[in-house]
């Protein structure tokens, strides 16, 4: 099995600046980046909501590599520093040894790209992988058509790949007008911006120059639908609403677009540090379930860290790509002196040098509340929360076994998510198998924080005692034929037992 | 706090445990049982969800025909889905080695009088498409097939729930009050539980259990895993064991297979038990898409694991501890699923009759009278150091 001294997963600002900066402390560095991602994935909403709003130039992946290749001009930088860049190659599993599990070879990744797969041991491991775009569903939000925030960035920044021609945008933070500026950039209509609460969340004078580009920004409003014919958005219609997030009558006003962009927050992803075993906390500033990390950006695991947005973020971060970076260059250094490549007193010096940029806490949780209940008291309950096993959310308050089962019984009528409570506290884990929310080809990446927000809800608890449901390999919906072990040892290969017979005949 | 009462007090919310619990509760008794976390949520409700008539371990056979004749109605019986589906078992060979395995099986087979019928790589075809040509034959049991365990754990709880009994969920089991050769009662974190009769149904847990009431029961605990494809357009709905793995296609169209080594673990009687994912996951992959070709481009959605127990027989016990004589051992050697609506029949006739009306004649505690308390360390079942 390969070994590398450093890996660092993700080369966005975060990682590439870790890259360079443990680069340039003398480590060896291996760089990886999923970018570009193929197409079949790219359509199942994995890594971020992209909403069928791509072209067929994402088949072309050298031209894709190019894109990718020239969005990050810090590449350049931290090739010159020496590191070993590896782009087209998705981080899939992560593995650490357990109570229950012991015979691992120390930790360790699973990579692919897309083409094969194989493990890599590391000495230190750089997580920044960055945010998945938060989903909330609408009435239609299931339609083609329905974008996050970082769909719009990837798809415009890294793959020059957008098809969206007119875009309504959700939420007012500085994710969405940032998000509303590029798309204005190219070309792509917007006509309006849509905010639940009754003021602007970003940047006022951000807001003032869209305005002044022809976009309107609707406050105290919700979207109640999204429509369209054969699957494809063709209008929504927003509506505005009163002090408990219900819809106003009459003051519904509908609006011609092909894309809604769902920019009301991002969710550090977190799947790699939870599979090794990283501790993690909920803190509603900084995007929810995030890893405990200490000034160093080092995690609970003593030889895997943590930097940018992937450690937490909070809407600051989204016009200021320096806050990622800074957190970067100190996990950076931080490893290079934990490998010995510079002394702990070198590494301080450096990290000294770097500016803390401190951020004001924002009201995060009750703002995704407020989308939350909004969506529902102008869409109604029949809302998908997992569109990819069309659970809705009336489903999941009923506990409803899938509709193929095509189950009617008086005891299971009797049964709802409320009997549930009476038994135990809420378990997301629990009402994943009973209604399937969550186990569908997204990977549960755009549901997660819609059933914890209804689970919270309806138990009357709040979100952060929800707890989180658990992740597990691989993070990436690979195809067996790609995921397929090439390098199979022979014992594995020779000695595979049959369940558990012979008797004693027992690998490791 | 006033102990709570009750007829029997079951320690594991488990297949085997809360199927007991619905027969007893059927039959009019008051039942409570207690679990350290949720209903299934250890092997009960994380296994492959195979059942059928097994001929690597003919003494489970009488248990598993009954089974199989109570699934057939159990969804009805119960009023909540299992997805149980009969369409039978195949059990496919590679290699010569393995065709060989398949006539050892058909000769069991005859003996215990199941019906099993050889088939050439033609008609496996038929009943799996897709299936590789490198298979050389198959042995087709007809009575067999699958269910969903997360659904058919949860059928059994609620409808023992509905039938009036008690579930304690979260709850761990802290020791026992004894006197007079019996337990007096269970002592949990929700108190004490005063019942006359106790039964363990604790998978992993079972061994430590006994050992608190000072007897040794030889079961170890050890570490499986089990992936999930995407779901594709229905393919076969036979349950499949071959080329090393065992497997389903799942009502929704998943495919969920699992197999290979495990890796001998250590519970306790209070925490959640890590059930980790390792490398192997791409191994059973591998495996899968070498015995059906056609899926293997299909994605890999997600992957699990569970503890499950072992005697060394690989045999159930049900029997009777002979001190504490009111404490029942149920443990099932990794049958549980299959076998569990017979377990519960057998296990409430045991306490009701005396005696069940299904051969459980080799589920003896006896049968390990002569065995080391060192066993696990003499066989190496034993956690990695």
């Amino acid at each position: 099995m390969e070994s590398r001294p450093l890996v660092v997963v993700g080369a966005g600002a975060a990682g590439t600046a870790a890259a360079i900066e443990a680069a340039r402390a003398g480590a060896h560095v291996t760089l990886v980046d999923e970018n570009p991602i193929p197409t079949s994935i790219v359509a199942l909403n994995v890594p971020q909501l992209f909403g069928q709003r791509f072209s067929d130039e994402l088949n072309d992946s050298q031209l894709m590599t190019d894109c990718v290749t020239a969005s990050n001009q810090r590449l350049v930088e931290a090739e010159e520093a020496g590191v070993d860049i590896q782009l087209g190659t998705c981080v899939w599993g992560a593995f650490n040894n357990t109570e229950t599990s012991r015979l691992l070879d120390g930790p360790q990744i699973g990579l692919s790209n897309y083409r094969r797969s194989w493990m890599v041991k590391f000495d230190r491991l750089i997580v920044a992988t960055g945010t998945r775009d938060l989903s909330i569903g609408f009435s239609g939000w299931h339609l083609n058509g329905t974008i996050g925030a970082n769909g719009v960035h990837s798809l415009i920044t890294r793959y020059r790949a957008l098809t969206a021609r007119r875009m309504v945008i959700i939420g007012s933070g500085n994710l969405a007008l940032n998000t509303a500026k590029m798309a204005l950039d190219h070309g792509i209509d917007v006509p309006a911006i849509v905010e639940v609460s009754p003021t602007l969340q970003g940047d006022a004078s951000l807001a003032t120059d869209l305005q002044n580009r022809g976009t309107d920004i609707y406050t105290s409003h919700t979207i109640s639908r999204a429509y369209g014919r054969d699957g494809e958005i063709e209008s929504v219609t927003i509506v505005e609403i009163d002090d408990h997030a219900r819809p106003i009558t009459g003051t519904e006003k509908t609006i011609t677009a092909d894309t809604v962009c769902l920019a009301i927050g991002l969710t550090p992803n977190v799947e790699l540090l939870s599979l090794l075993g990283c501790d993690l906390s909920f803190n509603a500033d900084l995007g929810g379930h995030i890893p405990i990390h200490d000034d160093a950006m080092s995690t609970s695991i003593e030889n895997v860290l943590v930097a940018g947005d992937a450690a937490g973020v909070h809407d600051a971060m989204a016009l200021d790509p320096e806050i990622a970076r800074n957190q970067g260059r100190i996990a950076g250094l931080t490893a290079a002196a934990s490998l010995r490549t510079i002394t702990d007193a070198e590494a301080e010096s450096r990290i000294s040098d770097i500016p803390t940029i401190p951020f004001a806490p924002s009201d995060t949780q009750n703002l995704r509340q407020k989308w939350f209940d909004s969506f529902a008291n102008a869409g109604g309950h029949n809302i998908y929360v997992c569109p990819c096993e069309e659970v809705t959310r009336a489903d999941i308050v009923g506990i409803h076994p899938p509709r193929y089962l095509e189950w009617r019984s008086n005891q299971m009528d009797g049964r709802s998510l409320q009997t549930q409570l009476q038994d135990n506290p809420v378990n997301p884990n629990q009402i994943k198998r009973l209604t399937r929310a969550g186990t569908g080809t997204c990977q549960g990446r755009h549901c997660r924080e819609q059933v914890a927000l209804l689970l919270a809800e309806e138990s009357k608890t709040d979100v952060s005692q929800i707890p989180l449901s658990t992740y597990r390999p691989p993070v990436r919906p690979l195809p067996l034929s790609v995921l397929w072990p090439e390098d199979e040892s022979e014992e594995i290969r020779n000695q595979w037992p049959k369940w558990f017979h012979p008797p004693g005949k027992v690998l490791g | 706090m006033p102990p709570i009462t009750a007829d029997i007090a079951i320690i594991g919310a488990g297949v085997s445990g809360l199927a007991s619990a619905y027969y007893l509760a059927k039959a009019g008794l008051d039942v409570v049982v207690v679990d350290k976390g949720l209903a299934g949520g250890e092997a009960s409700g994380r296994n492959g969800g195979m059942i059928g008539e097994r001929t690597d371990d003919p003494p489970v056979i009488p248990i598993a025909v009954e089974s199989i004749n109570l699934w057939k109605t159990l969804e009805q019986e119960l009023g909540y889905p299992t997805e149980f589906t009969h369409q039978g078992r195949i059990q496919v060979a590679v290699t010569e080695e393995e065709m060989n395995d398949l006539f050892t099986e058909r000769d069991v087979a005859s003996r215990q009088g199941i019906t099993m019928e050889l088939i050439d790589p033609e008609h496996v075809q038929d009943l799996i498409p897709g299936i590789s040509p490198r298979v050389l034959g198959g042995a087709f049991f007809p009575n067999g097939g699958h269910a969903n365990p997360q659904r058919s754990v949860q059928a059994f709880a609620w409808a023992f729930q509905d039938l009036g009994g008690r579930l304690y969920q979260n709850t761990a089991v802290t020791g026992f009050k004894l006197g007079n050769g019996r337990v007096a009662a269970v002592e949990t974190t929700a108190g004490d539980i005063a019942a006359d009769m106790v039964i363990s149904a604790a998978g992993p847990q079972t061994a430590i259990l006994a050992e608190m009431v000072g007897v040794h029961v030889p079961v170890a605990p050890a570490r499986v895993e089990i992936l999930a494809t995407a779901p594709i357009e229905p393919l076969f709905d036979i349950a499949l064991v071959g080329n090393g793995l065992y497997g389903r296609q799942a009502v929704r169209g998943n495919l969920l297979f699992g197999g290979g080594p495990h890796e001998w673990a250590d519970v306790d009687l209070t925490s959640d038990p890590n059930k980790t994912n390792t490398p192997l996951i791409i191994n059973i992959g591998r495996r899968l898409a070498e015995i059906l070709p056609a899926v293997a481009d299909v994605p890999m959605l997600r992957t699990w694991a569970g503890i499950v127990e072992q005697a060394p027989d690989y045999i159930p016990i049900i029997d009777f501890l002979p001190d504490p004589s009111n404490y029942l051992v149920v443990t099932a050697s990794a049958h549980g699923f299959g076998i569990c609506p017979a377990t519960g029949k057998a296990v409430s006739e045991l306490i009701l009759n005396g005696e069940s009306s299904i051969d459980i004649s080799a589920f003896t505690l006896s049968r390990f009278s002569d065995i080391k308390s060192d066993w696990r360390q003499q066989r190496g079942w034993v956690p990695a150091a």
